[in-house]
């Protein structure tokens, strides 16, 4: 994991941009950024404690760097000019000692550097003349050095970072005038270096506050029978090293891109905005996604994790019917053996998925146990996996189930969150000021507010469905009524009676009519990070008709709670605000119920 | 439980009766009990309903229903042991998935299962690797948390599992979920022969086991076994003579 340093920094609102950063840099040599170390000091009182504070000289006596050490107090020091190896060694911090280079010559200086850490930067650059000029990174390539004390600089930008860390796999990237517009500072420069610079990696950081068996805080876990804990623990083995595999991750992203049809684009719903009189409204349009909802991206994902598996057999559940349809529909296209299990009363009400189903070649099996909904179907698919354990992978539909289900899913859908970032920062310059998504198992919603856990100024919301009203006994409103549980193989948050059985969740939405809720965003619900909200069949249908005849977008019915949500959030936010909704499917699934409800409609 | 120890031993076998609690209503638990221990089982596995029991097949799954539509639940079980009028002359270990148990507060429940006279308790979904959710609060109140090991099991985990494995090991016989088969899989014996070659303690066959060819089949592998399906369904038709021969089976005095 590349790290990444963001220099020459004079001014507080860069220093917070920088928030994300690994490293800040102050500069006291003389230069146009030069800042006196009380200014440095000042500065460095608004960045957070695991940030590395590095102070750049050149020449400067030893008096002078210590002083400013002790004072700011920096973690590091950047050494630019004719420094003595007798000098380094009295630096009682880390030392970073800066080259030039122009051809191998200069490349094999570096490996007798006594300093910490080697920084390699084009010849004349700003610290003594300035140019920002990119160097030949093919130097570094085949040169025999150790990339684990190697930091690169010299005319970085959000462009060119990905590049530079894939051709020479420095420890940490250092920018500075690449992250400026005319010559100061960009606050929506800085974000953006970083989000290029880390990329994946950045979940990666987060995930070591989860510990290695798979918790969220206190949710989360494997709690399956023992005949599945082999496969669990394969399963998690084989992510592991899929994940951080770049051909895995190229084929993946591939087949996003050439046949699901992504990226999607985030539309200004311009006529949505005007109605509702708040913030601008923005959509992530993963209605446009081949098949018709976000439910793709994640099979295609495990479909592929479950070749690299050996496994030619996949099981499947599906509420909507939108995840079988996705299973179905990967399954036709890799020649893979398909079986879906889907609610009785499920398969009345999403009639059309189910033909499609079964015209791709799978076998739907109806569930006729309990409610005969989504989770009656989980509990049958968890029971065909056991028992064609060996040759068989679940692929499951949403942010739920044992460990690694909840993280793998989570992972293959935040491509949602990613995409929607670049897209804003691209036309705003700036992140919104909330999110909305709805939660059903919490996959569409996990994928598009992971990629902003860390922005604490993005207000997220997920928005879950209250059926008939929380107030009664036909609702689906997991965070709002639920409590802490087993279900499915992970702690999570349920909708139960006193006595520990589960109850029966009731929604006009297939896909949200699932009596629990994945372990992290119980997680983030006992945290604060993410606020849930409940919307009824009645709102969510209303919005199904705003929505259509204001946009020309006619959505499913779960991706219309997120709608009816940001409608009444918008109430409350200005015409200077932004706010996005995670559109998580179109509506074609759902025609045959709006033509019942909405009769007479006109 | 050092009864089974004991049994071992001297060489017999041991048969474990599953019942579901309170299928027919609460008042059949103590018959059920007194009935099978009077026909010379060896242990009782009490079973508590669920509403998703994902390792059980039809048979059990029904049993539980029928047990939950009459009201049934852990709580109520518990107190049903602890007013019992009659001498409980086996061990009764508590089968329930780990939901209810959680709701209930797992010291809660071990407290009052001990005061019910168990002597151990299985969940099914709570993994070795997860057992401080409960073992603490078991061993507080003396009840052991049996363990169970399958044909999947990998080697380093069976090899951990049956280190501190106490009571006995719940060795599962099919790659599946409960309920009555016709045959077992050829690889079983070698699987329950290795299972018993590092099991400090007795080692009970389960899941699928119905009928005498069965027992005769797995007899010299195994120190006991565990029915479940057969007797839940012959109480349940009013017909539990049905499977008192395979009683006799297993726990007659055999040549070995
Ligand atoms: C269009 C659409 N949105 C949302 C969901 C809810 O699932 P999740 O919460 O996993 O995104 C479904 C599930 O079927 C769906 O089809």
């Amino acid at each position: 994991m590349t790290r990444v340093k963001i220099c020459g920094l004079m001014e507080e609102q860069h220093v917070k941009a920088a928030s994300q950063a690994d490293a800040i840099g102050f500069v006291f040599a003389p230069s146009r950024r030069r800042v006196s170390i009380e200014r440095a000091q000042e500065l460095s009182r608004l960045a957070d404690n695991g940030v590395q504070r590095i102070g750049v000289f050149v020449n400067a006596s030893y008096e002078e760097i210590d002083k400013a050490v002790k004072t700011v107090p920096l973690t590091m020091v950047q050494l630019h000019g004719d420094e003595t190896d007798e000098l380094i060694r009295r630096i009682e911090v880390p030392v970073i000692q800066a080259f030039s280079i122009r051809t191998p010559g200069d490349v094999e200086k570096l490996n007798s550097s006594i300093a910490d850490y080697v920084l390699v930067d084009a010849p004349g650059t700003d610290y003594r003349g300035g140019s920002g000029h990119v160097f030949d990174w093919s130097l570094l390539e085949n040169a025999n050095l150790e990339h684990s004390r190697l930091i690169l600089a010299g005319g970085l930008n959000k462009d060119n970072v990905q590049a530079a860390i894939s051709q020479t796999n420095p420890f940490m990237v250092d920018v500075s005038s690449g992250v400026e517009t005319d010559g100061r500072k960009d606050e929506v420069k800085i974000q953006q270096f970083i989000l290029q610079a880390k990329g994946d990696s950045m979940e990666r950081t987060q995930e070591k506050t989860i510990d290695p068996v798979g918790f969220f805080g206190r949710y989360g876990g494997q709690f399956v029978p023992e005949t599945l804990m082999k496969a669990v623990k394969e399963l998690e083995a084989a992510y592991e090293d899929a994940k951080n595999d770049d051909e895995f991750q190229k084929e993946y992203h591939h087949y996003l891109k050439e046949y699901v049809g992504r990226e999607q684009p985030l539309t200004f719903a311009a006529r949505m905005t005007e109605a509702w009189g708040g913030p601008k409204i923005y959509l992530k349009r993963e209605d446009l996604n081949h098949t018709g909802a976000h439910k793709v991206n994640n099979a295609i994902g495990q479909a592929l994790l479950a070749q690299r598996m050996g496994k030619r057999k996949i099981v499947a559940e599906t509420g909507a019917g939108q995840h079988g349809v996705a299973t179905a529909t990967i399954c036709a296209l890799f020649d893979l053996d398909c079986v879906v299990f889907m609610g009785e009363e499920d398969i009345k009400r999403q009639q059309l998925n189910v033909f499609r189903m079964k015209l791709l070649g799978a076998r739907v099996e109806s569930v006729t146990k309990g409610s005969g909904t989504l989770k009656d179907a989980v509990n049958e698919a968890l029971r065909y996996w056991v028992t064609n354990v060996e040759d068989t992978h679940y692929l499951i539909g949403s942010a739920l189930g044992p460990h690694p289900f909840p993280t793998m899913v989570r992972d293959f859908q935040s491509v949602i969150g990613k995409e929607t970032k670049r897209q804003i920062l691209e036309k705003e310059g700036r992140l919104p000021n909330a999110i909305v998504a709805c939660v059903g198992g919490g996959s569409n919603a996990i994928g598009m507010f992971h990629p902003f856990i860390e922005d604490a100024s993005v207000r997220l919301i997920g928005a879950e469905a209250a059926g008939a009203g929380v107030d009664t006994d036909r609702h689906a409103a997991t965070l709002t009524k639920g409590s802490e549980g087993v279900l499915h193989g992970a702690m999570m948050k349920i909708l139960q009676d006193d006595a520990g059985q589960v109850q029966e969740a009731h929604s006009i939405s297939a896909g949200l009519d699932y009596p629990g809720i994945g372990p992290e965003h119980a997680h983030l619900a006992d945290n604060g990070r993410v606020t849930y909200e409940a919307i009824t069949d009645d709102e969510a249908l209303a919005s199904v008709i705003e929505m259509s005849r204001l946009e020309g977008i006619i959505p499913a019915l779960e991706s219309a709670h997120a709608i009816a949500e940001a409608k009444k959030q918008a109430q409350s936010m200005t015409a200077d605000e932004i706010l996005v909704i995670c559109v998580s499917g179109r509506g074609d699934k759902d025609m045959a119920t709006y033509a019942e409800k909405l009769e007479g409609l006109s | 439980m050092k009864r089974l120890a004991e049994l071992k031993q001297a060489g017999h076998k041991a048969f474990v009766a599953y019942i579901m609690a309170g299928d027919g209503g609460i008042e059949k638990l103590g018959e059920q009990i007194q009935h099978l221990q009077e026909r010379g089982v060896t242990a009782i596995e009490v079973g508590i309903p669920f509403s998703d029991p994902v390792a059980d097949g039809p048979t059990i799954e029904a049993a539980g229903n029928r047990a939950l539509a009459e009201g049934i639940t852990l709580e109520k079980v518990l107190e049903e042991m602890q007013r019992f009028d009659f001498d409980v002359k086996v061990p009764l270990v508590i089968m329930t998935y780990l939901n209810p148990v959680i709701r209930f507060g797992a010291e809660r429940f071990t407290q009052e299962a001990k005061k019910a006279g168990a002597s151990g308790i299985i969940i099914p979904d709570l993994p070795f690797e997860h057992r401080q959710l409960i073992e603490p609060f078991a061993k507080q109140h003396e009840l052991v948390l049996i363990q169970l090991v399958t044909l999947t099991t990998i080697e380093s985990r069976l090899e951990e599992i049956l280190k501190q494995a106490e009571g006995f090991v719940y060795a599962v016989t099919v790659t599946g979920i409960t309920g009555s088969r016709d045959e077992l899989a050829e690889e079983v014996g070698a699987f329950t022969r290795k299972v018993r070659d590092l099991s400090p303690v007795p080692v009970y066959a389960g899941f699928g086991i119905s009928k005498e060819s069965h027992v005769d089949m797995l007899r010299d592998d195994v120190d006991g076994f565990i029915v479940g399906s057969a007797i839940v369904q012959a109480f349940h038709e009013g017909r539990i003579e049905d499977v008192e021969p395979l009683i006799d089976a297993v726990t007659a005095p055999h040549s070995v």
